[in-house]
């Protein structure tokens, strides 16, 4: 039977990371200026009877918008860099190959300001190997009959099937 | 759940935009609704109630010449700055606090009475809010208007109001 390592990150899926990034940051982008060209408007078209009215706009409009942008930005475009990130490391560092029975064993890391990541258990001749899977890829790891992990600072970067 | 977790994670980031946006944009406002004291002319009222927003806009109807903008507040405003009444072009006060003021008047004893207590009527009493006394209308000791007549006028112009 002829064996097949499948990588948890190819080429495609950073590319696909890269675009993600990158239109969430254009649209961010676009999100700040349209507010605040809105709250200029708003200062602009102030008069002394409108004034206080289009303040308290200005203020929650701005406050808003931050909020969203704020929250996408961290949230979205922050854990999209650290997968990149992740996968740029797992893909050109070096790895070690262990071999025997694969499973999830429940374990959840979640590191401030890194990925979130799911413990993976190898069953070998020495005894139990304990590593970690990004939690995005942990799915995959799951569904598979993967007999072999390539390991990388301690994170599953690829695994083998048998045909 | 993950949102609420995530909101809470970064809360003091959201609170930090929050104060940092007002108080951004309050000064913004500020600066574009305000201007220098030769350019307007500013109107103190010691009254329960007044619609200063919109009795400025009505002065501003027929502001004089050179003057860009009137301002109207209440005393409640003075509290945040005791610099800006000395400087006050115009002064409405009850007659119960005319001597407590007096250094801030042009003419203590001159004062124009704008509310009749009696009577119940007074002038802009559309915007005002009067209550239980006599009411006065002042020109400011220190207003930088006095020369150029723009205190006089807008004075006779909120006497004239309904």
């Amino acid at each position: 039977m002829a064996d097949s390592v499948i990588e948890l990150y190819t080429e495609a899926d950073v590319e696909k990371l890269r675009k993600k990034i990158r239109i969430w940051a254009a649209a961010l982008g676009i999100a700040a200026a349209a507010a605040l060209i809105a709250c200029i408007a708003m200062a602009a078209s102030a008069t002394t009877l409108t004034a206080e009215k289009m303040e308290a706009a200005a203020i929650l409009t701005s406050i808003l918008s931050g909020w969203v942008i704020i929250y996408c930005a961290i949230f979205v475009i922050g854990a999209a860099r650290r997968e990149l990130g992740h996968a740029t490391t797992l893909r050109t560092s070096e790895r070690e190959r262990v071999e025997g029975r694969v499973s999830l064993n429940g374990e959840r890391l979640r590191i401030r300001k890194s990925i979130s990541a799911r413990g993976v258990e190898v069953e070998t001749p020495e005894g139990i190997k304990r590593f970690w899977v990004s939690q995005t890829r942990a799915g995959r790891l799951q569904e598979s009959d993967a007999a072999a992990l390539y390991i990388s600072h301690g994170y599953v970067a690829a695994y083998e099937v048998s045909k | 759940m993950r949102f609420i977790r995530n909101v809470f994670s970064q809360l003091h980031t959201f609170v930090l935009w929050a104060l940092l946006s007002a108080i951004f944009w309050s000064w913004i406002f500020t600066f574009v609704t305000d201007t220098s004291p030769e350019k307007k002319v500013s109107v103190y009222c010691y009254v329960p109630e007044i619609s200063d927003a919109e009795l400025a806009a009505k002065l501003e109807e027929d502001k004089p010449e050179g003057i860009k903008m009137i301002k109207v507040h209440s005393f409640e405003y003075v509290m945040f700055n005791v610099d800006y009444i000395e400087n006050g072009d115009i002064f409405v006060l009850p007659e119960s606090l005319i001597s407590e003021y007096d250094e801030l008047l042009l003419d203590p004893e001159g004062g124009i009475k704008i509310y009749d207590s009696e009577s119940g009527s007074g002038s802009a009493d559309s915007y005002i809010g009067y209550a239980g006394e006599d009411y006065y209308l002042f020109l400011g000791m220190n207003s930088v208007h006095l020369d150029d007549g723009a205190a006089e006028e807008v004075a006779e112009n909120l006497i004239g109001l309904e």
